[in-house]
């Protein structure tokens, strides 16, 4: 540039000069009137200034600069687009602390800083409110401010380069809120507790959610305040309640039950004095979401105040989409946890009902009771001295009455308490006075019973208030059941103070509570069964009425039991008043006396005592002490007599003792065997209905043994006609008598039976009797394996008895080799094992003589027969069958369990399991159906391409059938299939099991079904969300890896790792440099988690900002090193780093322990970038790092990755890089994007890749892509530009010059034929050179004229040029426009 | 701004007419190398010999002048005048 000495001319000139290198802004800055500014003309300015500008201005990366006193502003294109906003023009040539006055807090510090030290500043995504868009906007920025200056050296100004971190800042905020949010799914909690998480979590974000108040709908379309954060309840904004139906309401809750979003402006007055949150100004709206429920009206919504700093864009709403659906997922979780809870209080329900009943019947039953208990009363009186006999009998007539009456008074307190017409009197007495005396009518029985009895009653210090008639019930009730369970030892009544309580405990050292009853205990009508205690009489109400009527003194009732060593309840009842309503109190103390309430619970407890001493369920009533009587039996013979019933024992009892039997008497079917086998008697007198074994099955128990099998027995039965006899006689009774009946008639059945069976009688076999003693089966097999003995186990467990020896093999209860083929083969196994004479142990399948299948644990041992010399096989086995499903279910469950987590998304999830339960069940095939929001159900099958339609209209009909029924219970078809439903994530899902008929689908199948399928609901809810979480992952993860838009000429990729669903710490970048050159970085972290890409996320910054600031590979490299080694977590992170010149391929790198590039040459050879290879960062801080240059040729491709792609397990490193390296040779004719892919599929594992993937491809050159205008004039500088890229593609010139034409004519004929007539448009022309392929598009959007060849000669010699130019040319017209497609071979 | 191109008419050393072209021929300037040939009458030499690209645009300017020129031409347009079947109505000679 030479000077002029025309000032004008030369102020024009300069001005051009110094702004010439940006089209966009440069006019802009040239219209300023600089004479205004301290700067003057710019034709005065210092050469310094004006390379400054004309680098700011030539930069592609965002940068701005300030220069002079008044630190005047500049600032380039890129910096205008990205940061400056709506403050351009206005800014360029002002003051900067005029232009970013609202930031100059922050930043003026740090530009004197630079001013006056001349040293560079750095900062790291710094929060900045700028205005460029109209308001205030939350905004982080990585900078640097470099000194500038002047021809002197002096520091005059500073440059700014800038990168905006805002996006990537934002994302990992607020995927921190949703990690939380779905960080603890594993505890069921309460809607309550849920909510409270939930308000927890997102109190945490006081940026993206200033404040959020979450409502519920409740029935009545109301909505109600669950929890806020930020905003205090009581507000006028967040009000505790949004009546339903008003329709101006603050929140619109309407559109909200429609499952609508809402955006509301915070305007009103309600709004006034909003919270902040974490900004300086409280929110102006807020974005209302509805928490959706699936399949159904939305449970809720969430309201949650909007940064007033950020815009709602898609990412914002996203976000608070997902919180949403993350709080009604809990709610969800939440509500069907407390259904679960209702149904229970139903079944309460039930048992109230059934109450209710009762109480009603028994109300009927007080009026002829009292009609039958008066009479007793005066028939007793007057009898009383007359006849013994009579008076006895009217004795057992008035007990009974009394037991009645108690009963049917206990139901209806009962039905009083639920109705709450309880007439309860609450009156002051003195507890310990009232509970000694209540304890003191007990004494006479528990003595008789030979119990110890300890009354500890002291005074208390104040008395407590009672109704008398219900603490009554609750000692009495209280005192019985501890006689009743306890055989030895003591019991226990006690009365103490403990604070503002009187406690009272009633304690024994009786049979105790199983703990799996505990919690039964106070059930109504529940029973503990097979409890040893000295009556069976009982309705199971006691307890529970004690229950209920402690509750209404305000008091509470625990017990605590160890099985064998007693019971201890503790009543817990409050002082004073305050508890209890004031209507039912009476200051009037009452007093200690005993009702006449106690009587019959007196009375019913002796009944259980024995009339002697011993043990009470056996009685030897009296002996015969008389050789004959006139209906007694010619010998003396034994009846062994059983009944539940007291007085009905007892009189039999002495009936038949009278007639000179010995007799002996038992309460229950057990307890009768048990006496049978102790020592067989002549005869058994028995009661059709008993506890724990009713007379029939007494009946077929002594039958099936054979050392009791001819024993006779005599059934006695309150069930009259023709059909019941016969049913006792089948049983194998020898006799069945009629309740009532005459007691002749008794006894003269009695002798018959006894004289009958003595002259059938046979020797014990005590050999029979000692093996059947075995609790274990046993059997005796000869040589052959023939089972010739057996014992009564045997038969229990197997079904099959002695009647039909010998057993020949195979046996009967061998598994079936069809149904159970497996089975089958293990039971001849052990079988073989037996003949050939070892001793062994097997557990195996057998088959049940009624069919089912049980798994039995089998020794064997042979031994010498000593009657015969010969061998014989003993063995044992014993039922092994719970045992045996036990494992399996624990089995199968684990086996799912692992399937069900090894799974990494929803539809993974499911069809593991199927192949799981096709496996378990050796299922022909396991098909499921959703039916979900779709019209079609959706199948998954294990066979892969099944679909709904190819579904024959009998499954159809069959799966849905299936949808009616419960969820979790199994249906059966057969032994063809079974089915089951259970809860998808998308709706309800019917199972169906394909089976081969062949082998039963047992009780125990379908438990393990359902335990199954529930198991298998749960896992796949867990999916789903897994699922969710990935979607979530994956978008943040996008949203902060890698620059959002790429060089030309490269290609990226990045997979996470398949399993664990897990963000990593892999990256690459591109950074477009000042001159033109392009930084290149592929990196990796250690480590994964949000941890790692936090740490990925700084260093890429890092990296980023100091290739910026035009150092190299190397020094870039090394200044990293000082980074990492402050940055925890960012050690051993290994990084390639490169600059490349896309000019002319020139690229220089250095690697910080990473991979080696991998350059695959046109030529077909392959070479690795190794040659500036050093450690990871930070290993060794401060050493020199070495740099490597290296030529791409033409046509070449480089590839860069992270070791995900080629590392594996057992296989060394080089092995992968010599596959990844074929893949791109492979790839030589294949655009760089499609081979991207291509080498992701080659490399990838089976089953995915397990470390996350980043690669990174880059071709040279890079394709051309060029628009311009539709105008002659244009075609020559576009020949230039194309002639230059094919030199660098280094075509031969005769190549080139073919392109040159081809092109030519293909653009010639876009100007003049495309747009003929119209506004010229745009051209676009597009060159891409594969290895041994070049590839042309010439593009234009309008539409070709037909051929005219007359008028256009020459025209058509253009197509036929280009044909006979290029290999293949096409042309596609188009309404849009026509597209030359043309490829030409590279030799 | 057309394409760069000068055309320079002059004599060949044994007398005949010749237009000298320099520079590149295409659809934006065809109009100035028409109105160059007709110029010129009679008989004539098109030394194309520093044309470095001549396009179908340029051709059909030289087929309409077919009856009476022959043409000089660098290697690089051999291929062009040859596919375009010019060669075979004028003589095209080397340079």
């Amino acid at each position: 540039m030479t000077r002029s000495d025309d000032a004008g001319h030369e102020s024009t000139a300069a001005v051009a000069e110094v702004f010439a290198a940006d089209d966009e802004v440069g006019p802009d800055l040239a219209a300023v009137d600089w004479t205004r500014t301290p700067l003057g003309p710019p034709a005065d300015w210092p050469q310094s200034l004006r390379t400054a500008v004309s680098i700011l201005l030539s930069s592609r990366f965002p940068m701005w600069m300030a220069w002079g006193p008044q630190l005047t502003f500049f600032c380039n294109a890129a910096y205008r687009r990205d940061t400056l906003g709506r403050k351009y023009p206005w800014a360029l040539g002002r003051p900067a602390d005029e232009v970013w006055a609202e930031i100059w807090g922050d930043i003026g510090p740090r530009i004197d800083n630079v001013l006056t030290t001349g040293k560079a500043t750095w900062d790291q995504a710094l929060l900045l409110f700028l205005e460029r868009s109209g308001y205030p906007e939350e905004s982080y920025h990585t900078f640097s401010y470099s000194p500038l200056r002047d021809d002197l050296d002096v520091v005059v100004g500073m440059l700014c380069v800038v990168s905006e971190d805002t996006d990537r800042v934002i994302a990992e905020r607020r995927m921190a809120t949703l990690r939380d949010l779905g960080s603890d799914p594993s505890v069921v909690r309460t809607e309550q507790e849920t909510l409270a998480f939930a308000r927890d979590q997102l109190a945490r974000n006081p940026r993206d959610l200033p404040f959020t108040a979450t409502y519920l709908f409740g029935e009545d379309g109301s909505a109600r305040l669950a929890g806020a954060t930020g905003v205090t309840a009581g507000h006028t904004g967040a009000p505790e309640v949004l009546p339903a139906g008003v329709p101006d309401a603050l929140w619109p809750a309407a559109e909200l039950a429609r499952g609508e979003s809402a955006l509301v402006e915070l305007d009103g007055p309600a709004f006034d004095g909003l919270p902040a949150g974490g900004w300086p100004l409280p929110p102006v709206q807020a974005l209302v979401v509805p928490l959706q429920q699936q399949g159904g009206m939305p449970y809720g919504f969430l309201v949650a105040g909007l940064n007033r700093y950020r815009q709602l864009d898609e990412g914002y709403r996203g976000f608070v989409d997902l919180v949403a659906g993350h709080v009604a997922a809990g709610i969800a979780s939440a509500r069907s946890y407390q259904a679960q809870q209702r149904r229970a209080e139903e079944l309460a329900e039930l048992d109230r009902a059934k109450t209710a009943f009762f109480s009603n019947i028994s109300h009927e039953f007080r009026t002829p009771l009292t009609l039958i208990m008066g009479p007793v009363a005066e028939l007793r009186d007057r009898l009383a001295e007359s006849d013994p006999r009579t008076s006895g009998e009217l004795e057992i007539v008035h007990r009974n009455g009394l037991r009645l009456g108690k009963l049917v008074n206990t139901l209806l307190d009962f039905s009083r308490i639920e109705a709450g017409r309880t007439q309860a009197r609450y009156e002051p007495v003195d507890l310990a006075a009232v509970t000694a005396e209540l304890a003191s009518v007990f004494r006479s029985a528990v003595d008789k019973a030979g119990l110890d009895f300890d009354v500890d009653c002291p005074p208390l210090p104040e008395p407590v208030h009672l109704d008398q008639g219900m603490w009554e019930k609750v000692v009495l009730n209280l005192l019985s059941n501890a006689l009743k369970f306890t055989f030895e030892g003591s019991i226990r009544v006690a009365v103490r103070a403990d604070g503002r309580e009187a406690v009272v405990t009633v304690a024994d050292t009786g049979v105790g509570v199983p703990p799996e009853e505990m919690p039964r205990l106070f059930e109504r009508f529940h029973r503990i069964e097979n409890s040893r205690s000295r009556s069976n009489e009982g309705s199971g109400i006691g307890l529970a009425l004690v229950q209920e009527l402690v509750g209404l003194h305000g008091g509470s009732i625990t017990a605590d039991s160890a099985e064998g060593s007693g019971t201890r309840f503790t009543i817990r009842v409050p002082f004073g008043t305050a508890h209890l309503p004031a209507e039912a109190l009476s200051d009037v103390a009452g007093s200690t006396a005993v009702s006449t309430t106690a009587a019959p619970y007196v009375q019913e407890a002796l009944r259980w005592l024995p009339t002697g001493h011993g043990d009470a369920a056996l009685a030897d009533v009296k002996a015969p002490d008389d050789a004959a009587t006139a209906s007694g039996p010619a010998v003396p013979a034994t009846v062994l007599v059983a009944d539940d019933n007291a007085d009905m024992r007892e009189y039999l009892s002495r009936l038949l003792s009278d007639a000179g039997y010995g007799v002996r008497a038992v309460t229950d079917g057990v307890e009768a065997l048990e006496a049978v086998r102790a020592q067989l008697p002549d005869l058994v007198v028995s009661d059709v209905m008993m506890p724990r074994l009713d007379g029939l099955s007494l009946v077929a128990a002594l039958r099936v043994d054979p050392r009791t099998a001819a024993v006779p027995v005599l059934l006695l039965s309150a069930r009259a006609g023709q059909e019941a006899s016969i049913e006792g006689l089948q049983a194998g009774a020898d006799d069945y008598l009629v309740k009532p009946f005459a007691a002749a008639e008794l006894l003269a059945r009695v002798r018959a039976n006894v004289e009958l069976s003595r002259l059938r009688h046979h020797h014990a076999r005590w050999h029979t009797a000692l093996i059947d003693s075995l609790q274990e089966a046993f059997f005796v097999c000869d040589e052959e394996g023939a089972v010739v003995e057996i014992n009564t186990a045997f038969t229990d467990i197997l079904g099959y008895g002695p009647e039909n020896l010998p057993y020949t093999p195979a046996h009967p209860w061998w598994p079936d080799a069809e149904a159970h083929p497996d089975g089958h083969r293990r039971f001849a196994d052990a079988f073989s094992d037996l003949l050939g004479r070892n001793r062994g142990s097997h557990t195996i399948p057998a088959t049940h003589r009624d069919g089912h299948l049980l798994w039995i644990s089998v020794m064997f041992n042979p031994a010498q027969d000593p009657d015969t010399g010969r061998t014989v096989v003993v063995g044992t086995f014993r039922d092994v069958t719970a045992e045996h499903y036990a494992i399996q279910r624990d089995t199968a469950l684990a086996a799912l369990g692992i399937r069900l987590s090894e799974a990494t998304s929803l539809p993974q999830a499911l069809s593991g399991a199927l192949e799981e339960l096709e496996g378990l069940w050796q299922a022909r095939g396991v098909l499921a159906v959703v039916f979900g929001d779709r019209d079609t159900p959706t199948v998954t099958g294990t066979d892969p391409d099944l679909s709904w339609g190819d579904l024959d209209v009998e499954a159809r009909a069959r799966l849905g059938a299936l949808r009616e029924r419960p969820v979790l219970s199994p249906v059966v078809h057969g032994g063809s299939g079974a089915g089951i439903t259970l809860e998808h994530p998308e709706g309800l899902m019917a199972l169906w099991l394909d089976l081969d008929g062949r082998r039963p689908f047992t009780d125990q199948d379908e438990v393990l079904l359902s335990l199954l399928a529930g198991h298998l609901a749960h896992g796949l809810g867990r999916a789903h969300q897994i699922d969710q979480q990935r979607e979530t992952a994956l978008a943040l993860q996008r949203a902060i890896l890698g620059p959002s838009q790429l060089p030309n000429g490269f290609a990226v990729r990045y997979e996470p790792a398949a399993q664990p669903l897990e963000i990593g710490g892999d990256w690459y970048d591109t950074v477009p440099l000042p001159d033109g050159r392009i930084g290149i970085v592929v990196g990796d972290c250690v480590g994964r988690g949000l941890k790692a890409a936090a740490v990925m996320g700084q260093l890429r910054s890092a990296c980023r900002a100091l290739l910026l600031q035009q150092t190299g590979p190397a020094s870039t490299l090394m200044a990293l090193d000082h980074f990492a080694a402050g940055l925890p977590g960012a050690l051993c992170t290994t990084v390639f780093c490169g600059i490349l010149d896309p000019e002319t391929g020139r690229l220089t790198y250095s690697s910080a322990g990473h991979p080696p590039a991998i350059l695959a040459s046109p030529d077909g050879t392959t070479r690795l970038l190794d040659e500036a290879g050093s450690t990871p960062l930070a290993v060794r801080p401060g050493a020199q790092r070495p740099e490597a240059e290296c030529h791409l040729p033409a046509r070449a491709t480089l590839l860069m990755y992270t070791d995900g792609l080629v590392e594996r397990r057992r296989r060394p490193l080089t092995a992968g890089i010599d596959e990844a390296g074929e893949a791109v040779q492979a790839g030589r004719d294949t655009a760089l994007d499609d081979l991207a892919t291509e080498v992701m599929d080659r490399l990838a594992p089976t089953g995915g890749y397990d470390d996350d993937v980043a690669l990174l491809l880059y071709r040279h050159p890079a394709p051309l892509d060029l628009t311009f205008p539709a105008e002659s004039s244009r075609l020559a500088p576009v020949r230039k530009t194309l002639r230059g890229w094919l030199a660098q593609c280094g075509l031969p010139p005769r190549a080139v010059q073919s392109v040159l034409v081809a092109a030519g004519e293909a653009c010639a004929n876009a100007v003049e034929h495309g747009y003929r007539g119209t506004t010229p448009d745009e051209v676009r022309l597009r060159a891409e050179a594969l290895v041994s392929d070049l590839h042309l598009t010439v593009a234009d959007t309008g539409r070709w004229q037909a051929p005219e060849p007359e008028a256009n000669a020459h025209r058509g010699r253009g197509v036929a040029l280009m044909h006979a130019m290029m290999e293949q040319v096409t042309i596609t017209p188009g309404p849009n426009g026509t597209t030359v497609d043309m490829h030409l071979r590279i030799p | 701004m057309t394409t760069p191109l000068t055309l320079t008419p002059g004599r060949a050393p044994d007398g005949a007419a010749v237009l000298k072209v320099v520079g590149e021929i295409d659809m934006s300037n065809t109009d100035a190398f028409d109105a160059a040939l007709d110029g010129i009458e009679g008989r004539l030499v098109v030394d194309l010999s520093e044309c470095e690209y001549l396009d179908s645009a340029g051709l059909s300017v030289l087929f309409a002048h077919a009856s009476r020129i022959e043409v000089v031409a660098s290697p690089v347009l051999v291929p062009v005048l040859t596919f375009s079947g010019l060669a075979t109505m004028v003589t095209v000679r080397g340079s």
